[in-house]
């Protein structure tokens, strides 16, 4: 997918990228640093996503964002200056992002996403989108852009310190290693003579495989009176029902839950969350009340445990090295469970398996 | 920030937050990432310590340092890089050690929770002695690769963090390393040897000439070679190779003759070595291989460190490392010596070409300079990603200890792949309890030492035995019941006893001697056995005092095994097929089945690696 890995790494890349070159590799590294990401969303998930990305050493990295920065950004927007508040999220995020990596390009768009609406061009300029901090219908409207684009798709949100990332790669190819058993015949000095003994021994192999993923709209189209879906449903995680209820709620009132407005917020929360379970016959203590008393405002270690996952999902996707969460990630600080889900009648993953070096990879 | 703002959070927490003091012991990988989600949460009383300074190979996770602080105090730099999250809240960062005197049991009494970001078990031995004694709750968290975890140790609740066996670092016996190499990593320990002996600090334990002792080539053929080596070149061998070697000034030319030719013929000449094996080629440095032995997996790769060196490449490498290390070494004032460190440019150059040439000589792949500073320095890949997951956690896990809800604060591991439930941030079910048996958090803190005490003076064994294995910092020693004062903290009290064997001092087999570190608030029973010394085998042996646990010796090799790992905090991995399976997940038995070792840096290979509980 990322055009250009054959340029060779500098001496001063090699050395500033040493650690994580002995953990994913050279090759990896070549692939990231011909990557073109897209955040949109600068609040504090959009910087912990940008602060890990740009760091690992991207090509560039756009962020995306028509709002300003408020009081409330501090509780995680580590890159805007106390001094810069009410101006655009993205322009005031810049300076601090470029000073993580001076090899990587970044730019801010003072913009928020309705304004490319009749500009798909702009979006197919990137490798990979994530999309922050929006509402579910905008969301829907950039996984389509994207998936024509064959640009790869993510969304996520903190709440408070619950969150979610969702994924569509589309049809993304990868390498992976697997451990396999080959038996082997012992060679022993001891018994020259004798028939040799087979004994099995663990081989890593490299074989590249293909994932199909779904967009959004398929988990949002899913028919939770189902049997299996409604089983699934009630299986799950909180987390998931909580998040369909907070983008219901943004959706619906054009903002998130508001400290200031905290108790009545909370209010309104339940009474979405007791019409949603209801009507899905899912009992109510599926999402207690207590998960509500900590969904506001996005906290600081949450969009860290959230923006580091996604990262890395971002990291692997753009390396096309391991497989990819499909396609649901979900954190619920209450247990401290981090949870992949795959949801939408994702297709039966056919991939190939064939062993190759990871340089034979397919760009697409 | 946010518990500034009303309505973030509970009320309760919210306060909480304001009034809480921490400390945050380590700013690297970990810590770093730990400091600014503190910041921006609210805490406003914050201590961090470190006793690093910035290098390159840290900017690209840790985050709050950029290229021009390199070389410049961690703990000073991610003050000032957090305050500009919140310039109102209070930093206070140390640039020293945390084992020290400054940091007594009071100091850590002022915090309501401690948060461990640190790259070495013996600092975080410490910190658990110290919260234990404190009886503060830690917070100990780690990170390798992918993978990491977070831990609440709390005194009488939970595991310590030394209730646990650690794995041993790999060992080498010393005849493979100086006569039958067969794997890479015997080439480069013996490399890595090879630059203590001729520049390094001076241990007859790293001798790199050919071992005639090697049972296997006992009987005639290791006379026959001795006799040979005596009649024609003298008793060169015999001579220290660092002798030797200023002898002829560091001439490259000559140290490769000897190292790669004669020593290699001489072990040629115990023939009993070569029966079943591959001999070795004896190498001429005026007729090297020019071509690159092998093609390095990252052929496309223009970068020298990826590239695999020819055999003439590893010479011209090699005697342009030795002329700079004898420059380096010529500077130093008599009696000192080169530290052996990956990131020093010509200690790494060398130990990767002689590395090479051995390999090469016995027919041994060979590797790049990357992929052999790698096995050198026990580097622990570390990545920003992972680091900021777990320090989330770790704040998470505060929040809640904050709010007194202890029991919520589980472990939790960050795995690189979902489990079967899909699980990729696994929490336990439950807390393993305290280790009734355990040295350091059990009421009844007593272990078996065995040593030679006819031969270990009383220096050694504070030195070897207390501080390394045990992990005391400045311990006050007495013989159980008669009040012999062995050992004082007290500068000078007990420095005629030093040189003094155990057995001098009235230690006998059997003998009960009790260590009590003041700064730890620690005190330890030690059961004297005493054994004798055997060559190739460890000096000492520490078994729990536990007639149960099966004591198992671990031989000590790579102790002098370079400088500490700069790479972040440690980590429970999950090491598959491993054997040295430490401690099993018995909460989430359904769990798809993974091993848990606790493996920390293993250049941080030290005797704390040979404790045996």
């Amino acid at each position: 997918m990322v055009e250009g890995n054959r340029i060779e790494l500098t001496e001063d890349e090699a050395e500033l990228y040493d650690r994580q070159i002995r953990l994913w590799g050279l090759e990896s590294q070549k692939r990231l640093r011909a990557a073109k990401v897209l955040v949109i969303g600068m609040s504090g998930l959009g910087a912990e996503v940008t602060k890990n990305i740009v760091l690992a050493g991207v090509k560039s990295l756009t962020m995306m964002d028509g709002s300003v920065a408020t009081k409330e950004d501090l509780c995680s927007q580590f890159f805007i200056p106390h001094s810069e508040l009410g101006k655009n999220r993205a322009e005031a995020s810049v300076e601090r992002a470029q000073q993580l990596n001076p090899m990587v390009e970044v730019k801010a768009v003072p913009h928020y996403p309705e304004k490319f609406a009749d500009e798909p061009d702009f979006y197919t300029k990137f490798d990979i989108v994530c999309a922050t901090r929006l509402d579910l219908p905008t969301y829907l409207k950039i996984n389509t852009i994207c998936r024509n684009a064959n640009v790869k798709f993510f969304c996520a949100d903190v709440f408070g310190t619950f969150g979610y990332h969702f994924s569509d790669l589309q049809n993304h190819e990868y390498a992976e290693e697997e451990t396999k058993q080959i038996a082997k015949p012992v060679l022993s000095s001891h018994t020259p003579n004798k028939r040799a003994k087979m004994e099995k021994e663990a081989v890593k192999v490299t074989v590249k495989k293909t994932d199909k993923f779904v967009p959004l709209q398929a988990v949002v189209d899913m028919d939770w009176k189902n049997e299996e879906n409604k089983k699934k449903l009630n299986e799950m995680d909180s987390s998931f029902i909580l998040s369909m209820i907070l983008l219901s709620f943004r959706s619906k009132q054009k903002r998130d839950p508001s400290p200031a407005t905290r108790e009545e917020d909370i209010k309104l929360l339940q009474s979405i969350r007791d019409e949603f379970l209801t009507d899905k016959s899912v009992p109510l203590e599926k999402v207690p009340d207590e998960c509500f008393r900590t969904v506001f405002a996005e906290v600081s270690p949450s969009c860290a445990v959230v923006g580091g996952v996604l990262a890395q999902e971002i990291i692997k996707v753009v390396s096309q090295k391991g497989a990819p969460h499909n396609n649901l990630f979900l954190f619920n600080p209450l247990s401290s469970c981090g949870t992949v889900v795959s949801l939408g009648n994702i297709p039966s993953q056919n991939s190939k398996q064939e062993p190759v070096d990871l340089i034979d990879l397919d760009d697409d | 920030m946010a518990a500034e703002i009303p309505g973030v959070f509970e009320s309760s927490l919210q306060d909480f937050v304001k009034k809480s003091k921490v400390l945050v012991v380590g700013a690297g990988g970990i810590g770093c990432e730990i400091l600014k989600n503190l910041v921006l949460t609210g805490f406003s009383d914050i201590e961090i310590i470190d006793l690093d300074t910035i290098d390159v190979s840290n900017l690209n996770r840790q985050f709050l340092f950029q290229k021009q602080h390199v070389g410049k105090s961690k703990a000073v730099v991610a003050r000032e890089s957090a305050l500009k999250f919140n310039p109102s809240v209070s930093i206070k960062a140390y640039h020293a050690s945390i084992i020290s005197p400054d940091f007594g049991v009071s100091f850590f009494k002022q915090f309501q929770v401690v948060l461990n970001a640190l790259d070495n078990r013996a600092a975080r031995n410490h910190v658990n002695r110290m919260c234990l004694a404190a009886d503060i709750p830690l917070l100990e968290s780690g990170t390798a690769g992918y993978e990491g975890q977070v831990e609440l140790i709390k005194k009488g609740m939970t595991k310590c963090y030394e209730c646990d066996l650690k794995t041993a670092s790999k060992t080498y016996p010393g005849c493979t390393i100086r006569n039958t190499p067969s794997e890479p990593i015997h080439c480069i320990v013996w490399a890595k040897h090879l630059f203590n002996q001729l520049f390094g600090e001076d241990d007859p334990d790293e001798d790199v000439s050919p071992d005639t002792a090697d049972p296997e080539a006992s009987g005639k053929a290791g006379d026959t070679a001795l006799n040979t080596e005596a009649n024609d070149t003298g008793n060169v061998i015999r001579v220290s190779t660092r002798t030797w070697a200023q002898s002829c000034n560091y001439d490259p030319q000559k140290l490769f003759d000897k190292l790669f030719h004669d020593d290699i013929k001489y072990l040629l000449s115990m023939s009993n070595l070569w029966k079943t094996r591959r001999p070795p080629t004896p190498l001429v440095s005026t007729e090297l291989p020019d071509a690159a032995a092998g093609s390095s997996k990252e052929e496309d790769s223009g970068l020298k460190d990826q590239r695999c060196w020819s055999i003439a490449e590893c010479y011209t490498v090699f005697a342009n490392s030795c002329k700079q290390l004898r420059e380096q070494f010529a500077l130093l004032k008599e009696g000192d010596h080169l530290v052996w460190d990956k990131d020093d440019k010509y200690a790494m150059d060398f130990v990767a070409a002689c590395a090479n040439i051995r390999a090469h000589i016995f027919g041994i792949t060979q590797n790049s300079r990357f992929q052999i500073k790698s096995m050198a320095g026990n580097i622990i890949p570390a990545i920003a990603t992972t680091n900021a997951v777990i320090a989330g956690l770790v704040v998470l896990h505060a929040l809640r200890i904050l709010e007194n809800k202890l029991e919520t604060c589980v472990p939790v591991y960050l795995r690189l792949k979902p489990n079967h439930k899909g699980h990729v941030i696994v929490p336990e079910k439950v807390f393993e309890s305290p280790n009734p048996k355990c040295y350091v958090c059990s009421a009844k803190r007593e272990v078996i030492v065995k040593i030679d005490i006819e031969r270990m003076t009383v220096k050694q064994f504070e030195e070897i035995v207390l501080k390394k294995a045990l992990n005391m910092h400045a311990p006050d020693v007495t013989l159980d019941g008669q009040g012999v004062v062995l050992i004082s903290s007290e500068e000078g009290e007990t420095t005629s006893n030093n040189a003094k064997t155990l057995k001098e001092l009235g230690l006998q087999d059997g003998s009960v001697i009790v260590a009590d570190d003041f700064l730890q608030d620690y005190e330890l029973r030690i059961s004297i056995v005493h054994k004798a010394y055997v060559k190739d085998q460890p000096e000492y042996e520490v078994i729990a005092a536990a007639e149960d646990l099966v004591p198992k010796p671990i031989q000590e090799e790579e102790k002098k095994n370079g400088s500490k790992n700069e790479d972040d905090n440690v980590m429970q991995v999950d090491l598959e097929n491993e054997t040295n399976d430490v401690r099993k997940r018995k909460s989430d038995s359904d769990e798809i089945p993974t091993k848990k070792a606790k493996v920390d840096n293993q250049d941080n290979g030290y005797a704390d690696d040979i404790i045996v509980l």
